[in-house]
């Protein structure tokens, strides 16, 4: 089982370190072995002309992992807190409120895509032609907004279940401690942040650390929304990665890109490990 | 008190209103573009470009259309058969590994969590390069040929879903009580037929949890479709792909192939749902 999952990685790290390109592609792993030559000419080598379109992808990947992560944690959190209060119609909420978890992350991405045009999608039609917030009309998938074109449908699809797990977590908060509270005149304020919050921390935790980590890897939004080659505005890792090695071929230098990757995830696990040890040990 | 000062009683009232009302709002809008993919895919191309959308008289015509446009049943057909089987090996796999890590204690079942979330770590691209050359060697030196072929997928997707399906399997067979299985044994059961006659029964649930959760990810899979394959064994996100670079025009076609694309997965995931949910929420709960 494991086999499948090592051997292949450690034969990527291998890859990294050959020159696979259009010319030497058919002598596969016999490719010629240049040492860290991919990894200088991403990190090393400013006038490369590889590095300009990695420096804007790295950029474009910790932006949308930040927004997104951020976003879909806080939003998930505040409309847990919403679904559990007792209200008319709250079983029907709770089932609707998973519809877009049920949608295949590419059919979330073509409906956005859809949704975003700029002359016929519908986003346009509300914000300027019924509603008219604004006076002309966004291009929402190419240039700047891009980036926003690719986070907005991410958070979007993974609110659900982030949303199902701090509300599976805010029903094991037992109601003494808030009526306790509220006897000894905490505010609502006051029994969130000194009762719900620090009970909710392991589940915050774990969520962080898979939010981060699939984020980073997210591919199929923004492959299916804006291709191949999503422009230097809205360009991931991961989009730079299949796009050099597979229609430019340049199979060692997206290797290369990989590795870094997976040691910016251990990076990340490392100082999540150091902030949120306290946790695991109180959940364990 | 005035009469302009509400009573406390009645302002915490109008404070639930509005609660209510945000509530309400939130989850509308979660619910708002799948409703709007339904309603687009029963309209004509003309009226979505216009924007003279018809809700009274819908029309299936895009439906219709869509399977000649690309192909879509290749793509269809692609993707049932790939992720029918690879769900089937991946469950399968699971379901003994998890019954050993559950109930027999040897070296290392601990730290089995940890290696399930460390091949999480690794990007996807990092497995995809090497199999991808390794795919073509075998084409090229071997009888064996994988790229761009069913078999290839299904391999590639079933070592890939397998370990998330163990830890998931696991928690399943972990909430069995053992008594069960030894009263079998004291009844004069073998070991095994322990395990076929009185365990699987009970862990049926997580059993197809299991394979629905491998289904769906599967059918969502995109990154090693899109590279892996060139056009014998493309799968449904591919089809979409090919949809939105070629008939971006066509948009009744692109929303009716979503919803197609959907129905499987929709039909899968609230058959299921409830053992799916405790399933997957289980795990992080417990974090």
């Amino acid at each position: 089982m494991l086999g499948v999952h090592i051997a292949p990685t450690i034969a990527g790290i291998y890859v990294a370190f050959l020159d696979v390109n259009l010319f030497t592609f058919h002598l596969l792993f016999r490719a010629p072995f240049v040492g860290l030559d991919n990894f200088r000419a991403i990190l090393v080598e400013s006038d490369n002309p590889l590095r300009p379109g990695f420096m804007d992808a790295l950029r474009n990947t910790i932006s949308y992992t930040a927004w997104t992560v951020g976003i879909t944690l806080s939003a998930g959190l505040g409309v847990a807190l919403l679904l559990n209060r007792r209200f008319p119609g709250r079983r029907v909420c709770r089932t609707l409120m998973l519809a877009p978890w049920v949608v295949p992350s590419f059919v979330a991405a073509l409906l956005w895509q859809f949704m975003w045009q700029s002359d016929t999608g519908i986003i346009n039609r509300i914000l300027v032609d019924y509603t008219h917030l604004l006076d002309d009309r966004p291009i929402w998938l190419l240039g700047e907004n891009s980036i926003w074109a690719i986070i907005v449908p991410t958070i979007w699809r993974g609110l659900p279940f982030v949303i199902l797990v701090f509300l599976a977590g805010l029903q094991a908060v037992p109601d003494e401690l808030y009526e306790a509270a509220a006897i000894d005149g905490a505010g609502p304020w006051q029994r969130f942040r000194y009762i719900t919050l620090p009970l909710l921390r392991p589940l915050i935790a774990i969520q962080l650390l898979f939010g981060v980590i699939y984020s980073a890897y997210q591919f199929a939004i923004p492959f299916v929304m804006l291709g191949s080659n999503p422009g230097p505005y809205a360009d991931l890792l991961m989009t730079l990665i299949v796009r050099q090695a597979f229609t430019n071929q340049l199979i060692g230098y997206g290797a290369a890109i990989s590795t870094l990757m997976m040691i910016a995830m251990l990076l990340w696990v490392a100082v999540w490990y150091r902030a949120f040890r306290r946790d695991l040990v109180a959940a364990a | 008190m005035t009469a302009l000062t509400l009573s406390p009683r009645w302002s915490r009232r109008i404070g639930n209103w509005a609660l209510n009302l945000l509530t309400y709002a939130v989850v509308a809008i979660l619910v708002a573009p799948v409703v709007w993919l339904v309603f687009g895919s029963l309209q004509t191309d003309s009226d979505l470009a216009n924007g003279t959308y018809d809700f009274l008289s819908p029309t299936t015509a895009a439906f219709r259309e869509m399977w000649d446009t690309v192909d879509f049943e290749r793509y269809f057909v692609n993707s049932l058969v790939i992720c029918s089987v690879a769900a089937l090996l991946a469950t399968a796999f699971a379901s003994s590994a998890g019954y050993a890590l559950a109930r027999f204690r040897f070296r290392g079942a601990d730290t089995f969590s940890l290696t399930v979330i460390g091949t999480q770590l690794i990007p996807g691209t990092m497995f995809l390069l090497p199999i991808f050359l390794g795919f073509i060697w075998l084409n090229q030196n071997t009888p064996v040929q994988l790229y761009d072929t069913r078999l290839g997928l299904i391999l590639v997707y079933t070592a890939f879903f397998t370990p998330v399906a163990i830890f998931l399997m696991r928690a399943f067979f972990v909430a069995i009580p053992r008594e069960l299985e030894e009263a079998a044994l004291v009844d004069g059961c073998s070991p095994f037929s322990a395990f076929v006659r009185i365990v699987l029964p009970n862990a049926a649930p997580g059993i197809i949890a299991t394979y629905v959760y491998a289904f769906l990810f599967a059918w969502d899979e995109l990154l090693f479709a899109a590279t892996l394959t060139e056009r014998d064994s493309e799968t449904i996100p591919i089809g979409i792909r090919t949809f939105i670079s070629n008939y971006q025009q066509e948009y009744a076609q692109l929303l009716a192939a979503g919803v197609v694309a959907t129905l499987p997965v929709m039909v899968a995931f609230f058959a299921t749902q409830r053992w799916l949910v405790r399933g997957l929420t289980a795990g992080s709960v417990k974090g």
